[in-house]
This record gives structure tokens, C-alpha cells and sequence, in this order.
């Protein structure tokens, strides 16, 4: 491949282990991620991957700058210009001997072809390859477009699990990778003989309506794009097994979703309306008030009071009648046996239940034709099934109650609460969340139970079979071990304060600025498998797109 | 027998003293006699140029506008320069003699366009200075020294590092006058070697065909070259055909010795020569070259004096061999003259400011060369210790 530059090592900036500088002429593009090679001792090649590129001149201040235009003359056109180079910081990756002593001043510095790349950055070597992605490198003619494979047991399991996406939202396109990740993962199970391993997908649709078609194919996907998919295997066709979950309402869905396309899929019988029925989802009441800051723990007692049914509240049978009776409590010498409970509490307790109920119609009596009950469908989630529950159009509160209480019931699922062949069920079961932040933020009171149930995935999920694929604008807001236990990350762009936060002090600063300067389709990423972050991108969705 | 001295000691016969190594250039240059001797013989009847009614000085700097979009004049520029070591002291019979050791290095740098600026052609050479006494039998000294230059470069010590020496230089060893002392003579000598080089890559280029009208050499420095008792290119008299697309340009001169076509001091003129202004172009001839070559001498400023530290900086003496009879009997026509001056004024910037304490004199493409000949020497440490 082409030779580029040589190695420079200087009293001042020496070559290491770590990393190298080479020159390189003013007009040569390279760019950040770029992969480059050397030419090191016992005809070894030591792989760099590019992190800084500087423009050098012989020039010694900026005042000499401003001499050299005529003493600050912008229309003067020298004759000669001021002898410049580019030198180039790049970190070592790799080498073919695996020699890790510097590199040599004066050593050739080449662009790396497609095997090199892949030797470079690990990519030949992963086993169990799912689909992350593309890396495009160089400029033409030496252009060249590599596949990335994430190693799927570093993804969902065994090795390491769960994913967390960051990114602004809009221009970091957060929820196309995670539902690109998800698709390359059903196809991948699709494929597979071995029964004994599969997989099923829980994803909350929490905005708009972009999730809630996608079993539909993308018909404005262009050539480009389905070559991408081919390059990368994946078969250009919708998710498949798709169901669709709306929260009911007397006469519609609350949903952002068109009527005609609802009511078609409930023709189709993969659209479902479903409702929160008192004597089978009491014991999720607690979820309600998961971001109540609740630091004497009054609202868990009044959960706990109703729960075991204390008081009177074992004779209830709907929510409007434990509505009432919450209100009894509200009333003075109405506290009953428990006076711990202040009527302060019990009204806090009725304001906040009353409003969450009086907005949203899920919290029913019975269920009608076409209802169903979340955890009842969670308990019989099949292998490839992929369950779409829209929550875009609920309030904070209730999308809280949703997403807690479905977690709630895939972790009873895999622990085995139910009654049902373990070979049935599939093996691993993978919640997508967008605005992870609502539930996991360091500001969400300790003691919520929704951020329970998150760490409690996040943490043993793993050995479980329950991957969490989260998303949310900014990282830095996200509890420590909730994204401490993820094995994978993917930034996509963000902004300049966000990238100043300790979160990404490991990141080079280039990689920083590059980070608030990525387009849609553009990511970095961070598995255990490659030897550095990575830039990679992403085709377009496969599935319908709403405009 | 790694090392250079105790090989040298025995081939010569002679004591090396094991003195103190050190680089001349970063201590006091001695002064070297012929740098002094800078008098020219004046042609009064005669003009520098062909337009004759110049008496002031005339203001260069419309044609230097006019010109500046067009593809410069200079395509080519030569520097040369020399690093002198005093290696050790020689004891042959009863006198003692500096060993003199140098690395001269001439380049000649290639503008293609405004952006590439690459090596023409280079001279790199190690040299040594030795006493004429080194030969004890003085019958054929040149094959004596070459024989020694022969042995050292098959030294283990050497052919290691790829080095090898071009050749010996011999100073005389005669008595001194007062205040002469051997090391100038044994520098005299490398500095004469350097000035051999520059010819030999003028030649080289004009072989070429590489200068013509539109493709001019500017050289660092004078050109008036003494002629020498030896070398390839001893006279510049037979080679000043070779010097007629080359334009030598002085960043330093002594103001007192420069002389008005009437033989007065011209030093306050060039004191107060306007900005982009240049002086009549003077004829002269010098003792130094040859009475048989002519040169056109003028002065310009390139730089505003008040950016200046001495009236003096930001001037530049830029000289010319004539070349044809034309020229010898009329002087340098005056619109080349005009062109020539226009071009340097062009090459002002960038300026080697910060860099360079001579920025102001310096012209930019000019110092690009000589900051590549430096870089291709090998490092004095290294040098020293081959001894």
C-alpha cells in the first residue's frame, strides 16, 4: 500500500509503546480512526490507529505570521510558502510478532489495506460475529469499506452483556442503532438451528410513532443502503413476528399511531389494546411513584398498606373503588389502625394516584375482546417474538408504571416464577428503553423501585438472559452501575459540555470534538473485543419510516 | 586502531596531542584573511546599466506589482556553508599543526510552485585540513593524501556508520607572518573546498539546462570567487558563462566599501534608500576574481526601515556577472536590472523573523536552503568522536 510519511521521535515527544508521531505531506487526507502501518524490527508491523493530525511550519510565532504577510497585508501572495508538514499522533494498536518496543525514527508509514485493518483493530479475530456496523477509511483511490462485528457473547451474553446508546437527540439517531443492533440479532437467531439458544425483544416505542411499523418494509431505501445491508449480510426485509401494544382507551389507542394503521393490525391480529386490571396488578402500584422523592419511605408504607391488604383495603375489587378508599384515609381519624401513616402522607399518596388514574383509561375493571394484560403476554413471549409497547403517548408517571412493570415481568419470566417449560421460553429476552435517563438518572430517588429493577438487570441480567439496550441523551446523567455493568457502548454526536464530563475523560480530545461533530449514521463504539474505539456507520432503517 | 588520530599519527609519523576537541562556529570565528579583502576597482567611465541617466534611486516597486502574478523569476537558489572543527594538535618535527576537520554542505533547492520547494542538488562532504609538513617526503603529495583520505575511509570505525571523507586538504606549512596562525589556513582551505562545491553545482545546473531566462539561480552570498590554486573550477573567468542566469545576493556588506561611481562612500545613501528602491547599478572589476570579469553591483531595501534594527538591515547588495561584450561595454540592461530587483522584492516574504536575527536581509526560499544544508550534517558529537 501507499508509503504516507515516516516516524518522527523527538527528545520531547519520543515514540512508546503506546503510541508513535509521523510526518506526512501537507495535502495527504487522513483522518481520526484511520489505521496506518509501520514497518518495525524482525520484519514486524507494528498497526497504528490515528488519534491527532497537526499542521506544522518552520514558523516560530504568530507574529512572524503577521511580518511574513507584509505586516498584516490579507491580499499579499508570497512566492513561496512557509514549509509545512502534517504530523500525525497515532496510538498503537498492534503488531504481527506482538513486539510492543517503539517504533523506529525514520520507518515508513503506509496505508493499511483490508486485512491489515482487520488484523489492526482485532476484526479477524471475532468470534460469533453479529453486524455493528461499517468502517469507511482513506480517500479514493484507496478508499476501502471494512464490516464490523461486534462478538454477539460480549453483546447479549454470556461473556458480557447489555448496551448502552448516548447521543443527542434527532441528530444521534439513537433509536435506528439500537433497532439496527436488533434486527441483525433476530436475523442471526432466525438462522439458527440450535434450539437451545434464542432470543426475544421487549422494546418501548417512547416517542412519536417510529417503532410502531416495524414489520413494514422501508420503500424509500435506497441501492446504497440495501448494498450495505448486503456487505454486512443482513437480509433486507422488516423485523418479523412483530406485536403491537397500545394503551387502551374507551374509543382509541392512546397512540401517536394513524387510526387506519392501528386498526389494521388489530384486524391482523398483531395489534393489541392493553389495560391494568386492580386484582392482578396491585402488587405494581409501587411503580407509580417510582420518581416521588420518598425519603421517610411514608409512600412505600401506604404501597405496602394497600398491598397486604390492610385496613379495608382487602375488600377491594377496581381502582375507582380504591380510589375511595385512599380518600377515606385522606379525612381526619381516618388513619386507621396504622398511625404511622400521616393524612399529610395519605394525601400526597391520593393526589398523586388520583391524577395518574383520572389521565390515562389502562387502569380498568375486566378486560374486553382484543385487551390483554402486559405481564400475561410477557409470560407467554415466544421465541423471535418482537413486542412493541407504546407508551409515547402516556404521562411520565404511567410510562414509568408501563416500563417498570413489564421488566418486572420479564425478571419473574426468567427466574422462573411461572409455570412453563424452561425450553420455551426463550433464552434470552432483550428490553430496548429510549430516555433511559426518566428511570436510571442519578437523580432518581434511591429508593424507586423501577431503578431497583434496572440494576437488578443490569447487574444479573446477564446470567439471566435479560439484555438491557439502553439509550438517552446524555451519559453522564445515567446511575454509575447502571452503565458500569454494560459490556457495549455507542456514542453517538453530542455536545461540547457533555464530552468535558468525566465520563469521557479516557477519550482522546479529538475523539471528543469528533464526538459533537458526527452525522446521523455515524458512531463510536466501544466493545471488549476491539483494541480502541471505533468509527463506524450504520445504513438507513430497514423498516417503515414515518415522516 | 578504530579511530581516525592514532591512524593518522601513524601514517604521518607524527604526536597527536589529544587537545580539546571542539566546533569552531560555536566559539569565535577567526577571522579569515581573504573575507577581508572586499576592495573593488571601480569603472568610472563606465555605468553599471544601460540606462545611464539613473543618478538617484529609482523605485521598483510598480514592476514589482506589475510582476507579481506572473511565475517568479528565481526557480533555483544555492546555499553553502561549512562547519570547521579543530580535531587535535599534530607534532611533526619540532613544530606542532592543527588537525582541522569540516563538513561542507552545498544545496541547491528547486520552486516548482509556491508549495514545493525540493532538493535540486546537494553536496555533502567531510573534509580534513592538514599540514603540507604531513608529507615527509613532499614528492607527490596528492597521492600521498589521497592514499591516507583511501585508508581512513576504510577505517572499521567509518564503514560503520556509512561515512566517508572526500578528501585532504593541505595547508601550507610555511613560517607566519604576525598574527597569522595555522587554524585559518587549514579553514582557508575548507572554506575554499566550499566555494569549489558552489561552482561545481552552478556548472552542474547549466549542464542541465536547468537555468534560462525564466529560471534564474539565486545564490546566497557573493560572487566574487578568488580564483585557486586548485580545484576543478579554479577560475571564475572561464566559467562566467555558466553565471548568466545567476544573481548573487549579499545579506551582509560593509557600508564604508561600498563606493559611488565617483568613488565616494556611498554608505549614507544606502542608509537612506527608500522602501522598494534600488541604487544605480554600479560596474566594478576586483583584484580578488580576475580584472577579466565584470560585475553590476546595486543595492536595494526590501524592508521598510522602521521595522528595522539598523538602516542597514532590510538592504541587500545584489550582484551580477556580465557576460557578454554587450554587457562589459554597457553595463546590465536596465529593465533586468529592474526585473531582477522586482523579483527579490517579490521574494520578501515569509520572513525568517523570530527564527532568524538576519530576517530582515534574509529572503525566505534562500533560508529554506541553507536551514536543508544544516540538516543533512551529521551532529558534532558524532563527528568528534570518529576521531
Amino acid at each position: 500500500m501507499k508509503n504516507i510519511g515516516k516516524i518522527v521521535a523527538t527528545e520531547k515527544l519520543p515514540t512508546t509503546v503506546d503510541d508513535f508521531y509521523f510526518w506526512t505531506d501537507k495535502e495527504r487526507i487522513i483522518k481520526p480512526f484511520d489505521v496506518v502501518k509501520v514497518e518495525h524490527i524482525r520484519n514486524s508491523i507494528t498497526f497504528g490507529v490515528v488519534e491527532e493530525i497537526s499542521h506544522f511550519t518552520d514558523s516560530p510565532s504568530f507574529l512572524a505570521g503577521y511580518i511574513s504577510s507584509d505586516f498584516g497585508s490579507v491580499e499579499h501572495r508570497a512566492n513561496t510558502e512557509r514549509i509545512g508538514m502534517n504530523y500525525v499522533k497515532a496510538r498503537v494498536v498492534g503488531n504481527t510478532e506482538g513486539i510492543f518496543t517503539p517504533v523506529l525514527d525514520g520507518h515508513l508509514v503506509s496505508l493499511a489495506d483490508e486485512d491489515d485493518v482487520k488484523k489492526a483493530l482485532g476484526l479477524d479475530e471475532i468470534k460469533n460475529p453479529l453486524p455493528c456496523g461499517y468502517i469507511e477509511m482513506y480517500e479514493p483511490p484507496h478508499s476501502i469499506r471494512i464490516p464490523v462485528h461486534f462478538n454477539s457473547h460480549f453483546l447479549i451474553g454470556p461473556e458480557g452483556a447489555h448496551l448502552n446508546i448516548s447521543g443527542i437527540s434527532g441528530l444521534a439517531s439513537k433509536t435506528s442503532y439500537a433497532m439496527f443492533l436488533l434486527k441483525a440479532i433476530q436475523n442471526q437467531y432466525l438462522s439458527l438451528k440450535n434450539e437451545s439458544e434464542s432470543v426475544a425483544f421487549v422494546i418501548l416505542n417512547v416517542k412519536g410513532k417510529d417503532l410502531l411499523a416495524i414489520d413494514e418494509p422501508n420503500k424509500e431505501l435506497g441501492k446504497q443502503d440495501k448494498d450495505i445491508y448486503e456487505m454486512l449480510e443482513l437480509d433486507p426485509k422488516p423485523f418479523s413476528n412483530v406485536k403491537y401494544y397500545y394503551p387502551y382507551s374507551d374509543s382509541f389507542p392512546t397512540t401517536y399511531a394513524q387510526k387506519d394503521d392501528v386498526k389494521s393490525q388489530i384486524t391482523l391480529g398483531k395489534g393489541y389494546q392493553f389495560k391494568y386490571i386492580f386484582e392482578e396488578d396491585k402488587d405494581s402500584i409501587d411503580l407509580l411513584f417510582s420518581n416521588v422523592d420518598d425519603p421517610t419511605q411514608t409512600m412505600e408504607s401506604i404501597v405496602n398498606y394497600i398491598a397486604t391488604g390492610q385496613g379495608k383495603f382487602d375488600k377491594i375489587t377496581n381502582w375507582k373503588e380504591l380510589l375511595t378508599e385512599i380518600y377515606e384515609h385522606t379525612k381526619k381519624g381516618e388513619t386507621g389502625k396504622d398511625k404511622e401513616i400521616t393524612i399529610a402522607s395519605w394525601r400526597k399518596f391520593y393526589r398523586l394516584f388520583r391524577k395518574t388514574l383520572d389521565k390515562s383509561s389502562i387502569f380498568a375493571n375486566r378486560l374486553g375482546d382484543g385487551e390483554v394484560r402486559l405481564q400475561d403476554q410477557i409470560m407467554n413471549i415466544q421465541k423471535n417474538d418482537v413486542y412493541v409497547i407504546d407508551v409515547a403517548r402516556l404521562d411520565e408517571e404511567t410510562q414509568g408504571f408501563v416500563f417498570g412493570d413489564v421488566m418486572r415481568a420479564v425478571y419473574d419470566l426468567k427466574l422462573g416464577q411461572i409455570e412453563r417449560k424452561e425450553s420455551d421460553i426463550p433464552s434470552k429476552i432483550i428490553i430496548f428503553i429510549d430516555e433511559l435517563n426518566k428511570y436510571a438518572s442519578k437523580e432518581v430517588p434511591k429508593s424507586s423501585p423501577i431503578l431497583r429493577q434496572l440494576l437488578d438487570i443490569t447487574e444479573r441480567g446477564r446470567s439471566l438472559g435479560i439484555i438491557l439496550f439502553g439509550a438517552e441523551q446524555f451519559r453522564s446523567d445515567i446511575h454509575d452501575r447502571v452503565k458500569g455493568n454494560c459490556a457495549s457502548y455507542a456514542y453517538g454526536r453530542t455536545n461540547a459540555i457533555e464530552v468535558s464530563k468525566g465520563d469521557y475523560h479516557f477519550v482522546p480530545p479529538v475523539y471528543k470534538s469528533m464526538l459533537t461533530r458526527l452525522k446521523q449514521g455515524e458512531y463510536i463504539i466501544q466493545n471488549p473485543v476491539f483494541r480502541s474505539l471505533l468509527s463506524i456507520k450504520f445504513p438507513r432503517p430497514i423498516y417503515k419510516q414515518f415522516k | 586502531m578504530d579511530r581516525i588520530l592514532p591512524f593518522l599519527e601513524e601514517q604521518v609519523g607524527g604526536t597527536c596531542y589529544k587537545s580539546y576537541k571542539y566546533c569552531f562556529d560555536e566559539r569565535e570565528v577567526p577571522s579569515v584573511k581573504y573575507e577581508e579583502n572586499q576592495s573593488y576597482t571601480l569603472q568610472r567611465d563606465r555605468y553599471g546599466e544601460t540606462d545611464t541617466s539613473l543618478k538617484t534611486t529609482k523605485d521598483i516597486s510598480y514592476t514589482s506589482k506589475q510582476i507579481c502574478c506572473n511565475k517568479p523569476l528565481f526557480s533555483y537558489f544555492l546555499d553553502g556553508s561549512r562547519r570547521i572543527y579543530k580535531i587535535d594538535d599534530l607534532e611533526l618535527g619540532r613544530k606542532i599543526f592543527p588537525i582541522i576537520g569540516g563538513q561542507i554542505g552545498v544545496a541547491c533547492c528547486e520552486r516548482k510552485s509556491p508549495s514545493t520547494f525540493k532538493k535540486a542538488l546537494l553536496e555533502h562532504n567531510l573534509v580534513l585540513s592538514l599540514p603540507s609538513e604531513a608529507d615527509k617526503d613532499g614528492r607527490n603529495s596528492d597521492q600521498f593524501f589521497n592514499s591516507i583520505t583511501q585508508k581512513i575511509n576504510d577505517l572499521p570505525k567509518l564503514s560503520q556508520y556509512n561515512l566517508k571523507f572526500s578528501k585532504i586538504l593541505v595547508y601550507p606549512s610555511k613560517s607566519l607572518d604576525p598574527g597569522e596562525k595555522f587554524e585559518n589556513l587549514g579553514i582557508a582551505k575548507i572554506q575554499d573546498e566550499m566555494i569549489d562545491c558552489e561552482k561545481k553545482i552552478v556548472a552542474e545546473l547549466v549542464k542541465k539546462n536547468l537555468l534560462n531566462q525564466d529560471n534564474y539561480l539565486l545564490k546566497d552570498g557573493s560572487l566574487q570567487y578568488k580564483p585557486m590554486k586548485s580545484g576543478d573550477f579554479r577560475e571564475l573567468s572561464k566559467l562566467k558563462s555558466n553565471y548568466r542566469c545567476v544573481v548573487g545576493l549579499s545579506k551582509h556588506f560593509n557600508p564604508e566599501l561600498s563606493k559611488d561611481k565617483l568613488g565616494k562612500s556611498n554608505a549614507t545613501k544606502i542608509a537612506k534608500l527608500p522602501l522598494y528602491h534600488r541604487t544605480p547599478a554600479f560596474m566594478y572589476q576586483t583584484d580578488i576574481v580576475s580584472t577579466e570579469v565584470h560585475f553590476c553591483i546595486w543595492y536595494l531595501r526590501i524592508r521598510d526601515v522602521k521595522y528595522t534594527e539598523s538602516p542597514f538591515s532590510g538592504v541587500v547588495k545584489v550582484e551580477k556577472v556580465l557576460v557578454t561584450e554587450d554587457e562589459i561595454e554597457n553595463g546590465l540592461n536596465s529593465d533586468e536590472v529592474d526585473l531582477i530587483s522586482a523579483n527579490i522584492i517579490n521574494e520578501r516574504n515569509p520572513v525568517a523573523y523570530g527564527s532568524d536575527t538576519r530576517w530582515a536581509n534574509h529572503l525566505y526560499p534562500v533560508y529554506l536552503t541553507e536551514k536543508y544544508v544544516k540538516s543533512q550534517y551529521i551532529s558534532d558529537l558524532h563527528f568528534l568522536n570518529l576521531f
